[in-house]
Parts: structure tokens; C-alpha cells; sequence
């Protein structure tokens, strides 16, 4: 009979114990949970705030977080912000959070002059030319976001002048190009 | 007197004017090609040849458009200081209105001759640029090394920011397309920096469009002479002769408007820019 309440006491401190840790628990959430964009116009501040949620369970809205901090960026456009959002890929890279390809088409697609639009495996005549028009808007687009990165977050003229340049020259060349490759079949 | 419809009559002028600026193009171009280094084997001996028989069936036509345009301007201006508009049916007037007629004829004649050597050229080049274009870029590359290639050709020439706008040369001034050829041929020795396949992509397109043209206008100089020869017995200028002969003089006299690239290199001098090692 005494062994017996004995073992009742035990567990019910048991229980007691666990629900004070919990109760201990609740009374810290994770910051991470809350997944707020980062606010205020120091681009610096802004990817350390996003670091820290996107290591802390908002990794699946690295693209929002990348948006924003670009928005940010706009507010204070130059040169220097190509290298903070280079590293700010790097860390993401070596994060996990991008493959190394992911990476580099998204740095390349924001602030190189080549278009990763036009990454492809074989000749111009078999894959680009049946979906030309497919593959202009897609580097129309990206221009648009080469716009933003080159012009508006980092106030490089000349190199947005050569992705505008590069851009037209290829719609010319490709244009010349499936002509000559005849009919799609 | 209307005489021919509106159709008819901007066919023919896109005609002369795609024929005049389009093929004297090609003389300075197979200068400019034959003295550079080609890294792909757009421009070979064997098209450069046609480019070049192209160029002077072109120079030929030119020649010969230029001596009556000269005469229908001097016509025109008779007709203008004889205060013979709203005066037509004074003789003397009717009499400088049939001799501008036979000057349009002998525009149109002298189009007519040509025409079919010119068809014959232009779609002699326009196939080999196609076979050339289609092995050198269309299967030999990617996009993606397609683009390496235009981009490796701009940035060589990322400090001469006044290479020729190509496309759209129709409504440029002859002679300042003229003047660019020549800075172009004279600077082949070290520093030319056109892409050559954005050149030929452009010459070849442009070849498409001409042949097209010709093969149209081909069709129409026939009846447009039969309707000119009506028009001589009544001695009168018709708004078709007035705008033919004002759309040839715009070419080989040239037009006030120029064209403009959609953006223009920044003014001030390249920096060393950030090079990200995530850079494609």
C-alpha cells in the first residue's frame, strides 16, 4: 500500500515537472516564427534581420525577403549594394537555403548583363528557335528585373546600357538566326 | 488627277527607298568584313562577292535615279516659278508638266532595267548569308554562346559608343550613312568594333524585306508606266509622280530627321565595377 502511493506521488511530481518546463517554454517563442520582413531604410541592418529569420525557420520565404531587401536597396542606390547582395547569396548558398546554380542565375539575373534566360544545353536552331517568342518574354522580363538591380539598387548606368544593348542585338541575331533555320517542324 | 491608289503608291515608295539605302549598304560592308578578323565565318570570299556585285548593281541604279532626279528637281522648280499650279491649262505649263512625265518614265525605266538583276542579286546573297547564318550561328551555338559572343563583342566595343544604328537606316540621311561607312572603313586597320553577326543578321533581314519588295514593285512599274503614258496626253502632275519623286529625292538628298538609339551610353567614363564571383 505505501509502495503504491509512493509511486503516485512520483509521477504526479512527474507531471508537475513537465508542465512547469512547458509552461517555460511558452513564455519564450522563437522570434524566427513571426517571419516579418525587416523594416527601416539601412540595407546593412535589414540583411542581418533577414539572416536571422531565414536561419530560424522563415527559409521559405527567402524570396519575399530577397524582394524586400531589394525594395530597401532602392532607397539608397549604389555600386557598393551589388557586394552586399552578393554575399548575402553566398551565405544563402552556403545556408542552404540555394543550390550554388540558384545563387548565381539569381545574382546574374539581378545585377549581371548576360541573361540566364538564354541558358541552354543545345543549338539555337533545335531549342531557342521553336520557343523564340517563349524566350523574348522571358528576357523581357528579366530586363525589367536587370532594371532594378542595375539601375534602381545600384545606379550602374553603363551596365544596364549594355543589358539593354545585349538585349536588342539578340532579339535582332535570333530574329536572323530562326529565319535562316526555316520552319519548325 | 488621282491615278493609282495609296497602296500602290507607298509600296513604291518603301520600294526606292529600301533599294537605294538598303543595298548601297553593302559596298562599305564588304571593305569593312574583308579587312577584319572574323572569329566566325559569317562574310566568306564567296559572299563577299555577291555583296560586293550587289553593291554595284545598286551604285548602277543610283546612277542612273540620281541624273533624272536632278532633271525632275530642276522641272519641278521651272513648274513652281511659272506659278503654274492652279494654272493648268496654260500651254506652257501643260508643256513643262509632259516633260516632267517623260523624266518619271524614264525613272521608272530606268527601275524596270534594273530590277531584275537586282532580284537576282539580292536573293543570290540573301541565300548564302542564310546558309552561313544558319551553320555558323543557328547550329554551331547556344543562346547562351550566342550570347557570349554579343557580349564579348560589346564589351571591345564598350569604348566606341558610335557604331552605326543599323536597323531602321531607311530614314536616314544618305550621306551621314555614307560618312559612317567611310569611319568604319577607315578605322579597320586596329579598331573595328561591329559585331559581325549582328551586321549580318541585319543585312540579311534586310535582304528578306527586299526581295520581298522587289518582287512586288516588279508587278506594279508595268501598269504604274501604262497609267503615266495616259497621263502625258492630258499634261498633268499627278499626286502619285509628286510623291515617288519626293520620296526618291529624300534618299539620295537626304532627310532632316535622324534616328536615335532607344538609349545612349551614360556620359561619364567606365569604372571597375564590383565583380561578384557569383557572376555568370
Amino acid at each position: 500500500m505505501n509502495k503504491s502511493t509512493t509511486s503516485i506521488v512520483t509521477a504526479t511530481l512527474a507531471v508537475a515537472a513537465m508542465a512547469t518546463a512547458l509552461a517555460a517554454c511558452n513564455s519564450n517563442p522563437p522570434k524566427a516564427t513571426a517571419c516579418s520582413l525587416p523594416e527601416g531604410p539601412d540595407l546593412g541592418r535589414a540583411i542581418s534581420a533577414a539572416r536571422f529569420d531565414l536561419e530560424t525557420g522563415c527559409e521559405h520565404q527567402f524570396d519575399q525577403y530577397f524582394q524586400h531587401l531589394l525594395t530597401i536597396a532602392e532607397g539608397d542606390p549604389k555600386k557598393d549594394n551589388k557586394a552586399s547582395f552578393s554575399e548575402f547569396l553566398i551565405w544563402a548558398n552556403e545556408e542552404g537555403l540555394l543550390s550554388k546554380r540558384q545563387a548565381r542565375e539569381t545574382y546574374t539575373r539581378y545585377f549581371g548583363v548576360k541573361y540566364v534566360s538564354l541558358v541552354s544545353d543545345y543549338s539555337v536552331c533545335d531549342q531557342t528557335c521553336p520557343r523564340q517568342e517563349e524566350v523574348m518574354r522571358e528576357m523581357n522580363r528579366e530586363l525589367v528585373d536587370k532594371e532594378q538591380g542595375l539601375l534602381k539598387v545600384s545606379a550602374d548606368r553603363r551596365e544596364y546600357y549594355r543589358a539593354n544593348r545585349l538585349f536588342q542585338e539578340t532579339e535582332l541575331v535570333l530574329e536572323a538566326t530562326c529565319e535562316a533555320c526555316g520552319p519548325n517542324e | 488627277m488621282k491615278t493609282t491608289t495609296i497602296r500602290n503608291r507607298a509600296c513604291k515608295r518603301k520600294l526606292v527607298r529600301r533599294l537605294i539605302s538598303g543595298c548601297l549598304l553593302f559596298m562599305p560592308m564588304a571593305v569593312h568584313a574583308s579587312q577584319q578578323t572574323p572569329t566566325i565565318k559569317l562574310f566568306p570570299t564567296t559572299v563577299l562577292e555577291e555583296i560586293k556585285h550587289t553593291g554595284n548593281v545598286a551604285a548602277e541604279m543610283e546612277t542612273g535615279l540620281q541624273a533624272v532626279i536632278t532633271r525632275l528637281d530642276e522641272q519641278q522648280t521651272l513648274y513652281m516659278e511659272s506659278k503654274c499650279e492652279g494654272n493648268e491649262g496654260d500651254p506652257g505649263c501643260e508643256q513643262i508638266a509632259r516633260q516632267m512625265g517623260k523624266s518619271y518614265l524614264e525613272m521608272l525605266t530606268v527601275m524596270g532595267d534594273k530590277l531584275p538583276e537586282m532580284e537576282t542579286a539580292v536573293n543570290s546573297t540573301s541565300s548564302s548569308l542564310e546558309k552561313r547564318i544558319r551553320r555558323e550561328l543557328g547550329q554551331k551555338k547556344t543562346s547562351w554562346s550566342l550570347q557570349e559572343l554579343l557580349v564579348g563583342e560589346q564589351s571591345e566595343s564598350g569604348k566606341n559608343a558610335d557604331k552605326p544604328v543599323l536597323r531602321g537606316r531607311s530614314g536616314m540621311r544618305l550621306s551621314d550613312r555614307f560618312h559612317q561607312y567611310y569611319k568604319l572603313v577607315a578605322r579597320s586597320g586596329g579598331e573595328v568594333n561591329s559585331s559581325l553577326a549582328v551586321v549580318a543578321s541585319d543585312i540579311y533581314l534586310d535582304m528578306q524585306e527586299t526581295s520581298s519588295l522587289i518582287a512586288r514593285t516588279r508587278e506594279e512599274i508595268s501598269r504604274a508606266t501604262l497609267m503615266e503614258q495616259l497621263n502625258q496626253s492630258f499634261g498633268t502632275i499627278t499626286p502619285e509622280m509628286q510623291e515617288v519623286v519626293a520620296g526618291v529625292k529624300s534618299i539620295l538628298f537626304g532627310e532632316e530627321e535622324a534616328l536615335t538609339p532607344m538609349t545612349a551610353p551614360p556620359a561619364s567614363q567606365p569604372e571597375q565595377g564590383y565583380e561578384s564571383p557569383l557572376k555568370l
